[in-house]
Order: structure tokens, then C-alpha cells, then sequence
């Protein structure tokens, strides 16, 4: 399998059991629904049944009339009625449910994606459906060139390397890239020796200085006509944010067409994992320990990138590995808005080795940093202001988060209590940010009870029957 | 080619006669931030862009730090690149300053220097470009205004010399020369133009998509090739240096040819035929000396006077040959040495007389601190004490010129 495909994804913690996404299908597809939502094992909770358009799918092998067949091209898994002989084996093979059959004609109904658009995911009010696209980003990605040496040092379960190698490949080679110290030189993207780690032009700028310098390279470009390189950063924090500040905010302040993207992992973990500005509150660092008398960090994080928009840059936003789609698509506008002005992105990076979390459970500890709104998700214009692109609401409490990571393992109950209070204000801040920002061109998904589809007359154990179904 | 260019004919500062040195140099870009007393000299600058007469992107940035850091990048990037600073502006740029030779990036930047707080002090000085003479930037010193407006064309011939790749500091004091006021002649940008030829910055190392490159990995380490690699490129500096001696000689002598104004290249020797004993000076000081040695000279004292231009690379051979037939010396610095309890050049001349065969005494006279005048005055004691160190009268320490003002 040379290929990845888009799929629908069910988030069990966020279904109400409203049943919009069955009446939706019912409406769409003018029959039974594709999608039943189910009672799940605990009370009060919600499974889903839907085709999962597997990879090796057991309806396309028991078909006896071959009116089953997976697409090639989108991954969906087509059912030809000419050819189907109604033997309904296919719904009795498939492990998951997910193939339905409508009472009424008495013929299989399954799920088809509704062309890349699917239905259920436009009324889900609460977000539980999503309609993933990471498999076309997979097969975009892979199609491009890599532009670092295959051995990057990197710790095991570290996502710089991740955002380094997705970046570039996006970027291309008409670029120029500065990397100064911290963990992504010391990976080896510029090299050891008189050998390089990149095939585009790249750099250590000192810790200080990156933005300056990417400011006077864009600027010659600019002035000899050379407008289309993207000139960027993948910078740290400690850089970004402590000693090299001045240059960013100097460079935000003049609009320089600059890409800057921080690799947040909260501390100078290169060196040693040393208290940075953007080191959380409480956190235990190598200069923040946890003793008698400390007990880790005892100041909050300076909050970056809410910063950079107060310098009215081109583009800010706040991105993480365990969203990836939503950082592609940032990644993209970042692109974009470099050509205008600044654009700065800020990818919180969680770092195994310095947080003490194992490396299997990095994605994890990415997502509830997230869903706990430790690090919410945002993006910024100095056109159209701030909006959320992960909800804030619903969010986990923050013992959810940090009782994953190694770093705040002895954190009082004070000190949590400060966390989230803090956390609590930043949403608060970003909320009303949010608010006063004109609304987004096209809103995502309706909101919450402003859809009435058609099945809407449908009473609550009627809706809970077609899910028995 | 030999016909010699009569420009135009100015009043200016010597602030204003950089930015003119600068302005037809063509440099590709700028950058600025203000500071005592290099300040006049970036708004002419700025002033030269809005008017269009330079051609030129302005980078009014956010600190000297800065300042440099876009320079290097637009260095990389293929520019030829001007700035200028002072003092505590200096001090601020010292983390890319101390990059910039090891890059090898052919920069020119006027050090309009200034004494060093603290003590908390605005006025010249010799301090600050003192203070950076190891770092591996070639650093000359003018002593008119004159000389300042044609010697940074000269710097960038020689910075982009392929056999040097340095970056240079023109250097004027702050102050008498920034200040002072002067009959300045403007060379034809023609003369300029084919006196420098085509920019060659970045031929060496470059951020540029079409040549796509590493600029500096990680060298070194306890073992492999990188500590030899390491070295090479230490002693590829060091032989930059040492090429630059020559460079600087060949630049001074075609610049001369096009503009009939010979400047002397490394060091001036004033009056040195049978002098008996000998003062070094650098920089705006030399004026008032030279009067001192013409008194001296006319009341029968035969005294000479050595002035330093280049001081990085420093001309020793130059300089013991100049001063080997004295008795005595006498150095005047306008800066200090504290681990040595001495002017900073005074050190420098003593490890060059090294390699002569005769001990010849010499004594540290430090003045012109914070602004202070040396007058001609100072340099006629100046004079007195070195004839007194010829008949053996040593001194324990420096003299302090200034101290009883």
C-alpha cells in the first residue's frame, strides 16, 4: 500500500447520542442511515457503526458477485448495485457493523464518504465526527522530495524531527533555512565537518540572532527580484523567546517577510533542560529543580505567540503534532503570509527525554496538552484577528495532562490548582480575542442546534432505534 | 586610467565624509541604530536614501546587535553592506562582531570611536576599538576627514580581495573627527566605481538557493577530521590577516593613482630621516604631534614621528624598521591597556621592536581619554620626556596626559 486514504473518526468522549448524523445520512443518501450511532458499554455513552473502509476488507473477500470493490484512488469501498445479488454475506462478514442494510428495499447501504464531503460530519454539533484528511496529507507529503540526510540524531520519540522533515518537504528547495543552536543543528540539519544534514541552503544563525539575519537576506532577495524564496526559521524557544526576542520582535515589528517557526519543547533541552521563558509554572528543570526547597519552576510561561500578535504580524498561529491536519493547514498560511510579512508559527513539541515521558506516548501527551487547553489551538491575522481552530470547550481537566508527563510529578495540589487556574485565564484571554475578531469566512461546521434536518421530527427512542438497526 | 579625478569640493564633518565614503561605495544595504557619537553619520546616510542619491535598502533596526546580524545575512545573500557604531553599540554587537571574521564576510563598518562606560561617558576615545584588536577584523585609523571619506572605498577593496575576505573598520575618533570640520574633496562616482569593480562578497560562502550550501556546520571535537579542519580555518584567517598587509599597500597605492591622494598605508613616517628619538601616535592625535615634532624640530630637536594606520594586521616589520635607528620612543594612546598598566599600541610596538637586535627604551603616554584634547602642548612634554627616557631617565609606569588638566 503506496497510498493513504481520508476517513471519518469518531470521538466517543464527545457524542451526545443526539442522532443529527443518522438523520443527516437518512436525508442525504434518501434511505437508512450509513452511520448508527449505538449505546456504548457505559451508561450514558455512544459507539458508532460505520464502515471503516478497511485496507484489507473481509465484505470485498466474502462478496460472491464482486459488487464490492475498494477504490484505488480514495479508499472507499464502492458498492455496485448492478452487480450486487443481495446475498447480504457482506454485512455479516464485516466485524464492525459497518455495513447497514435499508429495511425498506431491503438492500445494503453503506457509507461512500459523500464524495470527500461527507454529511454527518457538516451536523455533528459536538465534534465527535471528523472527517480526517490525513491520509491525502500523507500522499501529498510523501510524494515530495525530503531535503535532510536520512540519520538525524534526534532523541527516540522526538517531534522535531517530524516538523523539520514535514516542513521542508512542503517548503521545497527555494528556500533558506536557518537553524540555530538548539536541538535541530544539534540533530545535524546543517551539518558536521564541512558536510551538510540539508539539500537547501541552511545555516546556524547565532542563538540571538535569527530573525536579524533572515531579515537582511529576505531583504536583498527582495531587492534583486528574488521574491519567491521562503525564507525560515526553525527555531526553539529559548532562542525565540529569552536572548533572541529583540530580534524576532525587531523583525515582527518592521514586517519582514520572514517564516518563523518555534519548536516549543519548553526549556533549553539541547543543553541540558534549563528553565526557559516559555518553561511552564512548576515544571522541574535541570536550573528548576524539585528539592526541600524548590519545587520546580515558580514563575508561568511567558505566552509567545499570544505576544507575536500583539506585534500585529502577518500570521500567527499555535500548532502541535498531535493535530497534524490542523498543522498542515497553518503550515500552508504561514507559507503564504511569509510573502506578505512576518508570519510566526509556534508548534508545541513535547520532548521525551527532558519531560520524561515515554516515547511511545508523545502523540498522546501532544493531544491532551490540547484537549486539556494546556496548549490551546489558535490562529491569528492582523486581518481577521483570532479564532480557535480546536475547541476550547469540554476541555479535560489539567491533572489529565500533566499526570502523563515526568517533569511535574511533584506538583501539590497548590500548585495544580495554580495551573489550571492559569490555564483558565489564558482561555478566557484567548476567548474574548476571539470574540471581538470579526467571524471566519466559512464556518467549518453549522453550529450546535442551528441545523434541522429532515429526520428532526423524529423522536428520541425512534432515533435510538435506527441506531439498534 | 592614470588621470587623476579633481571632484567636487565639500565642508563636512567627519561624520558626514564616511557617509559619503559609504554613499560612493555603493553598498547594496545599510543598517542603522544610533549612537554617541556616530549618530549624524546614519541620518546622513538615511537622508542620502530618502533623497535618493544612494541607492540603497535603509534597515533601521531594533539594537546594534542586529545591525550586524542583517548584514551577515544580506552578506550571504550576495550584498555589499555599510554600518557604523560606537562604544556601548559596539559592545552590543560583539556576539556577531566576533562571527564575522570567522565567516569571512567582506564588511565595511566605521567604529566612530568613544571611551567605554564606566565610567559613564559619551565622548572619544580609543577604548572601544581597542578593546575588539583580536578579534580578526583588519582595523584602520584616519587621522583627517579626508581620509576617512577615502578609506572606505580602500576597505572594501581590500575586504573583497580574494586573498583577504575580511571585514574592515575604518575607524575616526569621536568627537575631533566626527565633529570637527574639514574641506573635503568628493571623488566622481565614476572614479569610485571602477576603482572597486564588481562586488565579490559571498563567492566563499552563500545562502542562496542556486548554490545550496551548509554556511558553518559544527566543527571540531576531541577527535576525526574536525579539529584539523578547525585549524585550517584559523590559520586560512591568520593567512588572510598577513595578505591583507600587502593588499592594503596595493589598494592605497591604486586609489592614490585615480585620485592623486596617497595616504600611507600601514604607517606614515614623519620627519624620521635622522630623527633621534621617536613618537607613535594613531588616529586625529597625529595633527597636534606633528606640530610638536615641527617645534621640536626647529629648536633643534631631532624627533620624528611614526603614525599608525593599520594597526589589524599590525605592520610590525614596518614598524621596527621605522623606529630601529632611535634612542628612545615615545607611544601616545588614547586608550588603555589594564592588564598591562600601559596605552594598548605601546604594547604592541614593544612586541614588534622584538625583533631587532637593540633594546631601545620606550615609555606609555596615555591622553586624550573621555574627549580630552591632546594639545600640542601635551606633545611638546611628550616630546621633553622621551629626550629625558634617550639619557636614561626610565619611568615606573604610563604617563597620564590628561590627569592634571
Amino acid at each position: 500500500m503506496g497510498a493513504a486514504f481520508d476517513s471519518i473518526s469518531f470521538k466517543a468522549s464527545l457524542c451526545d447520542g443526539c442522532g443529527d448524523c443518522m438523520t443527516a445520512c437518512s436525508e442525504v443518501k434518501q434511505g437508512a442511515s450509513r452511520i448508527s450511532i449505538v449505546p456504548g458499554a457505559k451508561a450514558g455513552s455512544f459507539e458508532t457503526a460505520i464502515c471503516r473502509q478497511c485496507g484489507d476488507p473481509k465484505c470485498v473477500q466474502v462478496c460472491p458477485s464482486g459488487a464490492l470493490d475498494k477504490d484505488g484512488g480514495n479508499g472507499v469501498i464502492g458498492w455496485d448495485a448492478s452487480k450486487c445479488v443481495d446475498c447480504l454475506l457482506c454485512t455479516a462478514g464485516c466485524s464492525y457493523g459497518g455495513i447497514a442494510v435499508d429495511p425498506k428495499v431491503a438492500r445494503v447501504a453503506k457509507c461512500d464518504q459523500c464524495d470527500g464531503d461527507p454529511a454527518c460530519v457538516k451536523v455533528c454539533p459536538t465534534g465527535a465526527l471528523e472527517f480526517r484528511k490525513a491520509g491525502s496529507i500523507f500522499n501529498e507529503y510523501g510524494a515530495k522530495e525530503d531535503l535532510f540526510v536520512p540519520g538525524l540524531s534526534g532523541c527516540q520519540g522526538c517531534n522535531s524531527e517530524l516538523i523539520m522533515r514535514h516542513a521542508m518537504r512542503k517548503i521545497g528547495r527555494n528556500s533558506v533555512l536557518a537553524t540555530p543552536p538548539g536541538c535541530i543543528p544539534g540533530m545535524g540539519s546543517v551539518g558536521y565537518n564541512g558536510k551538510t544534514g540539508t539539500k537547501v541552503p541552511v545555516f546556524h544563525p547565532l542563538l540571538t540572532n535569527t530573525a536579524s539575519m533572515l531579515s537582511g537576506i529576505r531583504r536583498y532577495y527582495d531587492r534583486i527580484g528574488r521574491k519567491d524564496i521562503v525564507v525560515m526559521a526553525l527555531a526553539g524557544d529559548g532562542g525565540t523567546s529569552d536572548c533572541g526576542f529583540h530580534a524576532v520582535s525587531g523583525a515582527a515589528e518592521r514586517g519582514e517577510k520572514v517564516l518563523y517557526v518555534c519548536v516549543d519543547n519548553e526549556g533549553y533541552m539541547n543543553t541540558g533542560m534549563q528553565r526557559s521563558g516559555t518553561t511552564p509554572y512548576g515544571s522541574w528543570t535541570s536550573t528548576t529543580p524539585v528539592g526541600e526547597h524548590m519545587k520546580g519552576k515558580t514563575q508561568d510561561a511567558k505566552n509567545l505567540p499570544l505576544i507575536m500578535t500583539a506585534h500585529k504580524c502577518r500570521y500567527v498561529a499555535t500548532a502541535s503534532t498531535g493535530y497534524m491536519e490542523d498543522l498542515y493547514e497553518k503550515l500552508d498560511r504561514a507559507i503564504e503570509a511569509s510573502f506578505e510579512g512576518f508570519s510566526y508559527l509556534h508548534i508545541y513539541s513535547p520532548c521525551p527525554t527532558g519531560w520524561r515521558i515515554p516515547s511511545s506516548k508523545v502523540i498522546e501527551a501532544c493531544r491532551m496538552s490540547v484537549d486539556s487547553n494546556f496548549n490551546p489551538l489558535w490562529e491569528y491575522t492582523n486581518r481577521s484577528g483570532l479564532r480557535f481552530t480546536h475547541s476550547p470547550d469540554n476541555a479535560y481537566p489539567i491533572t489529565e495532562y500533566v499526570k502523563m508527563i515526568g517533569k511535574y510529578r511533584h506538583l501539590s495540589p497548590d500548585q495544580l490548582a495554580h495551573i489550571q487556574a492559569k490555564v483558565d485565564e489564558q482561555v478566557a484571554l484567548l476567548k474574548l480575542m476571539a470574540a471581538e475578531s470579526p467571524p471566519p469566512q466559512a464556518a467549518h461546521r453549522a453550529p450546535a442546534g442551528s441545523s434541522t434536518p429532515a429526520g428532526a421530527e423524529l423522536t428520541q427512542p425512534a432515533r435510538r432505534e435506527i441506531a439498534r438497526n | 586610467m592614470n588621470k587623476v579625478s579633481t571632484g567636487k569640493v565639500i565642508v563636512c564633518d567627519g561624520n558626514e565624509a564616511a557617509a559619503w565614503g559609504a554613499c560612493l561605495s555603493r553598498p547594496d544595504m545599510v543598517a542603522v541604530y544610533p549612537i554617541t557619537p556616530q549618530s549624524s553619520l546614519v541620518e546622513y546616510l538615511a537622508q542620502f536614501i530618502a533623497d535618493g542619491r544612494m541607492d540603497a535598502d535603509l534597515m533601521d533596526v531594533e539594537g546594534e546587535h542586529t545591525v550586524l546580524s542583517v548584514l551577515h545575512g544580506a552578506v550571504l545573500a550576495g550584498a555589499r553592506t555599510y554600518s557604523a557604531t560606537s562604544a556601548q553599540g559596539l559592545a552590543f554587537m560583539f556576539e556577531p562582531y566576533f562571527r564575522t571574521p570567522g565567516l569571512r564576510l567582506p564588511m565595511v563598518v566605521s567604529l566612530v570611536t568613544r571611551d567605554a562606560v564606566s565610567p559613564t561617558c559619551v565622548w572619544g576615545g580609543q577604548q572601544d576599538a581597542m578593546t575588539v584588536k583580536e578579534v580578526g577584523w583588519i582595523h584602520m585609523y584616519c587621522e583627517t576627514q579626508q581620509e576617512i571619506l577615502d578609506t572606505i572605498p580602500i576597505a572594501y577593496k581590500v575586504a573583497e580581495h580574494p586573498d583577504v575576505m575580511l571585514p574592515v573598520n575604518v575607524n575616526h575618533d569621536g568627537n575631533y573627527l566626527s565633529y570637527g570640520v574639514a574641506r573635503v574633496e568628493l571623488p566622481d562616482q565614476s572614479v569610485v566605481d571602477a576603482f572597486l569593480g564588481e562586488k565579490q562578497v559571498n563567492w566563499h560562502a552563500c545562502l542562496d538557493p542556486e548554490r545550496p550550501m551548509a554556511v558553518d556546520p559544527l566543527t571540531g571535537g576531541a577527535g576525526g577530521i574536525g579539529p584539523s579542519m578547525f585549524v585550517k580555518y584559523r590559520k586560512g584567517l591568520c593567512s588572510g590577516m598577513s595578505e591583507a598587509l600587502r593588499v592594503i599597500e596595493e589598494a592605497h597605492a591604486d586609489w592614490g593613482k585615480r585620485t592623486g591622494r596617497y595616504w600611507s598605508p600601514l604607517i606614515e613616517e614623519y620627519r624620521m630621516e635622522d630623527a633621534e628619538v621617536a613618537l607613535v601616535t594613531i588616529g586625529s592625535m597625529t595633527g597636534a604631534a606633528k606640530d610638536a615634532v615641527d617645534a621640536a624640530r626647529d629648536g633643534g630637536k631631532k624627533v620624528g614621528l611614526v603614525k599608525i594606520k593599520t594597526f589589524r594586521p599590525f605592520p610590525a616589520a614596518r614598524i621596527a624598521q621605522a623606529l630601529s635607528k632611535v634612542k628612545a620612543i615615545g607611544v601616545v594612546d588614547r586608550s588603555v591597556n589594564f592588564g598591562w598598566n600601559c596605552g594598548p599600541v605601546y604594547q604592541e610596538v614593544l612586541a614588534a621592536l622584538y625583533a631587532l637586535p637593540v633594546r631601545i627604551p620606550m615609555m606609555s603616554f596615555i591622553g586624550g581619554l573621555a574627549g580630552a584634547d591632546i594639545t600640542v602642548e601635551h606633545f611638546d612634554g611628550v616630546v621633553d620626556r622621551t629626550f629625558r627616557l634617550a639619557g636614561g631617565e626610565m619611568a615606573a609606569g604610563p604617563v597620564w596626559l590628561n590627569e592634571n588638566d
